[in-house]
């Protein structure tokens, strides 16, 4: 019975994962394809299938016309995504740890009211909003900066951060700050030695959240900016011309994503460790 | 007590004020937007009184395409939940391998979702993708992924289960490695198996983050946008055209600001109704069955 | 906050422009072109400008159409002047929106614009007109009548030609003339295979080349390929196919509108003929082929799975890439025509023996300088060298590129044979078929009017929806008319006509 178990939980685990890497295999092999190894049915083995051919790579990394600048996008991309994470994950925490803990009352306005409309920030189709944003950071001086961004983000990654740590704080018992503060800890002091280190796997994943949709996010980067700030997802999708090089395109996926599996690694193992600090 | 209202106030005035400055202008403007013809002949906060909503009303589309996003969001979001569920619970204990599986398990959520999206496509792409060259193994004809209303919408879902299931799981994840461990060995001690022990102490317990998953998700799903642009464009015909393509194509893509405005605080305002809805509904049925 | 693209222009720059100050006179091969051509825009006018210390910010498309180029020449540009040239990509579906709302909000945001040319009649209030001197350049004199009328905003020009784009046939013209697909169609349908003329031709010839494999390589072929996928540019597909039913060389005065009464003509039955072969093409597609972007018809056409197809010169620049299998085994020839053409005036179809044709002149790229540039001088400079003699020349022999024949010189085909190595027989179909289209009475232009966007998206959406079966063509067109009122009322009657009269002066030859 146990065996049967395990073989059925190894069996899950590797349909699942076949079914991750699938698009990434498609896409690495399409990456080498020039039109010829595309336009005759699909093609999966370089040499065998197609001729292999590097120019999509080399149309990213080349330095001449018609390959992209990945390395600027990428400096503006990590600056506005770990800025705007990191004001939001701040103030996120302590507006989460405010609302999981304390009651407030402004007339009919309860503790989860606010917690809802931090999070119904995001419910907005961006759409309509880049006209006012436009408008705001003009008035601002601050269209076409990475500053412009960073504030936009923050109206975005906020609304995140709070309603992730909420739930987290929510599962940490209340005793244990009853215990701190009648110890003789501040509130304050309270959150910061007690809490905050057992909600490391909330901040983790918080964290992340905000690192990816800050990352990804390519409407704002879009519409906000002219001709000198430009973010990676942006750079990536100005391949995306009306006849789509399915080559460059792969390659251009496969490129974006790297630097996230490296975060991904980092998040993983701070998950345990939290995890550690969680059980004490 | 007066201590407390200023501790209280600390922890959230900061995030809130912030939230509130940048947010305040574009919503406010939004709404008064919609009360006006803003298009790409007349730009302009020109006021037509209630003109766009009263088409609203009477926009078939976008009330078919609010049903439509229903449909979409709330299947792909249920599968997101099982499946990410599922997951964690395979690799939360120590397993071989665990680390790369779980970041593996990560990954899709990390890519760029226009940029994936042009990759499904190429995918099922009826005559040059390798999905038809697959079943084709089997002796079945060519499925019509993106030509056939029920397969386009099941490619739809399917995207946006690949991408973004690895939410649920990080989640829910994280939510059981910070769980307590004490009501699980009790449970152990009892005697109880490993299913009667997940529906007495883990699922209770994990509950509220639960709720929180799934309402985040039903506003993100509800956004679906890109992918539908790239798969499918809403077609064929309008079968897969959701509420937030619909108001994207409005809006920009036919520049109707003002009506994509007033489109989008309906939008908006349905939203909040139902997400209260359900989440009350939600915190109700799983929260409360822990007591 | 200035990175990527300017720090490495600008280190470009730093290494270039002192041997470049040496290079005076010499030759410009280094470039990548065969030679400069002198003019007012040659590599060696530009070269004896000196813009140093000014920017020139530029949007355009997505890379590799039109903004491979757009960079290229930026690059160019700016090691000749010594200006600062910052180039953005943008896909074409956000292209729209990034240029107008800074145009609209009161941002001076680019200076030199590339763009769908069909969006002239939202964005002409906001375009520099070209100078005289630069409308005068020996490009500009060269550049065919039907390029020159894109780029007219009635008598002003507001956008500078730099590329031309039409719809016409591409077709297989080793199937066409191999004796046993011949015998194969006789045997079908009773007639000798030929180039189609009329729709009902291409449907027919599509139906019997559809699901097999006629070439051979073990996959099953199709008879057509057509862009169909609903907000990528399917309105176009419709338009060409509709035009000569509905496009009537008798009656003038409008062809989407009646200019008078400023009816909708759009669920008239010439287009609804249209409509209805366009459903009936559908049964034949390939699979998936109801929902192929532009992409998809390039490859489909371009990569031999089809007989046939009709859109811009991308699937045939495909066809004819150095490693295709394909290549000189395709041919062109003008959209079908038709042999009854609906009257609107008459209320009658009126039959012609010999078919009638209405060339679509579809959008295309073009450029403009935005008005309140504060750079115009240096903006127009930019443009006349992106598009002078040496360069066109270059980028032509660059499928990817999509810059397409515009100029009488580009006819020559002497060009496609000598530099290209194409087949002379394809050659002559091809400089025919483009050429011949400046010469028509009978053209059909975009609806250039404001709000073009909302009028297309309307369309696209409702023969989508004829297409997938959900309404009729009927149906689908009348709700499309009706749509099509109320934008006009939304707009204002006044403000479409006026810019309709434009457009309908173009193809009435006033």
């Amino acid at each position: 019975m146990r065996a049967f178990y395990l073989l059925l939980k190894v069996a899950a685990i590797l349909v699942w994962s076949a079914f991750v890497i699938a698009p990434f295999l498609w896409a690495l092999t399409t990456s080498f394809k020039t039109a010829n190894g595309v336009t005759g049915g699909p093609t999966y083995i370089p040499w065998v299938d197609y001729q292999p051919s590097l120019a999509a790579w080399q149309g990213l990394f080349g330095s001449g016309a018609g390959s992209i600048d990945i390395v600027g996008p990428f400096i503006s991309s990590v600056m506005v995504t770990l800025s705007a994470s990191l004001v939001s994950l701040v103030l996120g925490t302590l507006a989460a740890y405010g609302l999981s803990r304390f009651s407030y009352k402004a007339g009919p306005v309860g503790n989860s009211d606010l917690t809802f409309f931090f999070v119904s920030q995001r419910i907005m189709p961006p759409v309509v909003l880049a006209i006012p944003f436009f408008l705001m950071l003009g008035w601002l001086g601050l269209l076409d900066t990475v500053l412009g961004l960073i504030i936009v983000y923050v109206a975005l990654l906020l609304p995140i951060a709070v309603w992730v740590m909420v739930d987290f704080f929510n599962t940490i018992p209340k005793e244990l700050d009853e215990t701190a503060m009648i110890d003789g800890c501040t509130p304050i002091e309270a959150f910061w030695r007690v809490i905050l280190p057992n909600a490391v796997p909330g901040l983790v994943v918080a964290g992340i959240f905000c690192i990816i949709f800050g990352w990804n996010d390519f409407f704002f980067a879009f519409t906000l900016t002219f001709t000198q700030t430009q973010l990676l997802p942006v750079a990536i999708v100005s391949l995306n011309s009306s006849v789509t090089p399915w080559w460059s395109l792969s390659a251009s996926a496969l490129i974006s994503v790297t630097p996230l599996i490296v975060v991904a690694f980092l998040v993983e193992r701070y998950l345990d460790k939290g995890s550690i600090g969680g059980r004490k | 007590m007066y201590g407390l209202t200023r501790y209280k106030l600390f922890f959230l005035l900061p995030g809130l004020i912030v939230l509130l400055a940048i947010i305040l202008f574009p919503l406010v403007f939004t709404i008064r937007v919609s009360f006006s013809g803003w298009d790409a002949m007349t730009p302009g906060l020109g006021w037509i009184g209630g003109n766009n909503y009263g088409r609203l009303l009477a926009d078939g589309r976008f009330w078919q395409s609010l049903g439509r996003l229903g449909m979409i969001a709330s299947t792909a979001v249920a599968l997101e939940y099982a499946l990410g569920f599922a997951l964690a619970l395979l690799v939360w204990r120590q397993i071989r391998f665990r680390r790369v599986v779980r970041v593996l398990f990560l990954i899709p959520m990390m890519t760029t979702p226009v940029v994936m999206a042009v990759i499904w496509r190429t995918i099922f792409h009826e005559s040059l993708g390798p999905v038809n060259d697959f079943v084709a193994l089997f002796g079945i004809p060519p499925v019509q992924w993106l030509t056939s209303p029920e397969w386009a919408t099941f490619v739809v879902i399917l995207v946006d289960v690949w991408q973004w299931t690895p939410f649920m799981f990080l989640l829910l994840l994280a939510g059981l490695l910070s769980l307590p461990r004490e009501p699980l060995l009790a449970a152990a001690i009892d005697g109880a198996g490993p299913i009667r022990a997940f529906l007495n102490v883990t699922f209770p317990a994990m509950a509220p983050i639960s709720v929180g998953a799934i309402i985040i998700r039903l506003i993100e799903a509800s956004k679906i946008m890109e992918t539908v642009y790239v798969v499918t464009s809403g077609g064929p015909g309008t079968s897969t055209e959701t509420s937030s393509y619909y108001i994207f194509i409005r809006g920009l893509r036919d520049f109707q600001i003002g009506y994509a405005a007033a489109l989008s605080i309906t939008y908006l305002v349905i939203m909040i109704v139902l997400l209260t809805i359900i989440a009350k509904v939600l915190t109700k049925t799983l929260v409360k069955a822990e007591g | 906050m200035k990175f990527g693209r300017l720090a490495c222009l600008a280190s470009l720059l730093a290494m270039t422009t002192s041997s470049s100050a040496l290079a005076q006179g010499a030759d410009y091969s280094r470039f990548g072109i065969d030679q400069d051509v002198p003019g007012a825009c040659s590599y060696e006018a530009i070269d004896a400008k000196d813009y140093s210390g000014r920017q020139l910010n530029i949007i355009t498309h997505a890379v590799p159409v039109i903004g491979e180029p757009t960079d290229l020449h930026a690059t160019q540009f700016a090691e000749l002047t010594g200006a600062k040239v910052n180039v953005v990509h943008v896909p074409f579906g956000d292209l729209f929106q990034r240029i107008l709302i800074p145009f609209q909000t009161g941002q001076n945001a680019y200076d030199v614009l590339f763009y769908g040319s069909l969006w002239i009649g939202d964005l002409n209030p906001f375009l520099a007109p070209v100078p005289e001197a630069y409308q005068n350049v020996s490009g500009m004199q060269d550049v065919t009548r039907n390029y020159i009328d894109v780029a007219k905003w009635g008598d002003t020009m507001v956008q500078y030609p730099v590329d031309g784009d039409r719809h016409y046939l591409k077709y297989r013209s080793d199937i066409f003339s191999n004796a046993e697909a011949q015998a194969r169609y006789k045997d079908a349908t009773g007639k000798d295979l030929s180039v189609p003329e009329t729709w009902e031709d291409y449907n027919e010839i599509a139906r019997v080349f559809s699901g097999w494999d006629w070439d051979g390589d073990g996959n099953a072929n199709y008879g057509s390929a057509e862009v169909t996928k609903r907000d990528d540019l399917m309105f176009s597909a419709f338009i060409s196919r509709a035009a000569p039913y509905a496009r009537n060389p008798n009656v003038k005065g409008g062809f989407f509108f009646d200019l008078e009464t400023m009816e909708p003509q759009v669920n008239n039955p010439g287009f609804v003929k249209g409509l209805e072969l366009f459903v009936d093409a559908s049964k034949d597609w390939a699979p998936g082929g109801a929902s192929w972007g532009l992409g998809d018809e390039i490859f489909a056409f371009g990569g031999g799975q089809t007989l046939m197809s009709y859109s811009w010169d991308d699937a045939f620049v495909q066809a004819q890439q150095e490693d295709s299998a394909i290549r000189n085994h395709v041919a062109a020839a003008p959209l079908p025509g038709a042999r009854d053409v609906w009257n609107r005036k008459t209320g009658k179809w009126d039959h012609f023996d010999e078919p009638s044709r209405a060339p679509y002149i579809t959008w295309g790229w073009t450029s403009a300088v935005s008005n309140r540039s504060t750079s115009q001088d240096m903006a127009f400079d930019y443009l006349c060298f992106f598009s002078n003699e040496a360069n066109t020349q270059h980028d032509l022999q660059v499928g990817r590129f999509g810059v397409n024949p515009y100029r009488k010189a580009h006819f020559d085909p002497s060009l496609w044979t000598d530099k290209m190595g194409w087949d002379a027989a394809l050659t002559d179909t091809y400089v025919k078929t483009l050429a011949g289209m400046d010469e028509s009475q009978n053209r059909v232009f975009d609806l250039r009017v404001p709000g073009v966007s909302q009028f297309m998206t309307s369309l696209a959406t409702g023969v989508a929806a004829a297409l997938a079966g959900q309404q009729t063509p009927q149906d689908a067109l009348d709700g499309v008319a009706a749509e099509w009122k109320s934008i006009v009322e939304r707009i204002g009657v006044d403000n479409v006509r006026d810019a309709y009269a434009r457009v309908v002066a173009l193809e009435d030859n006033l």
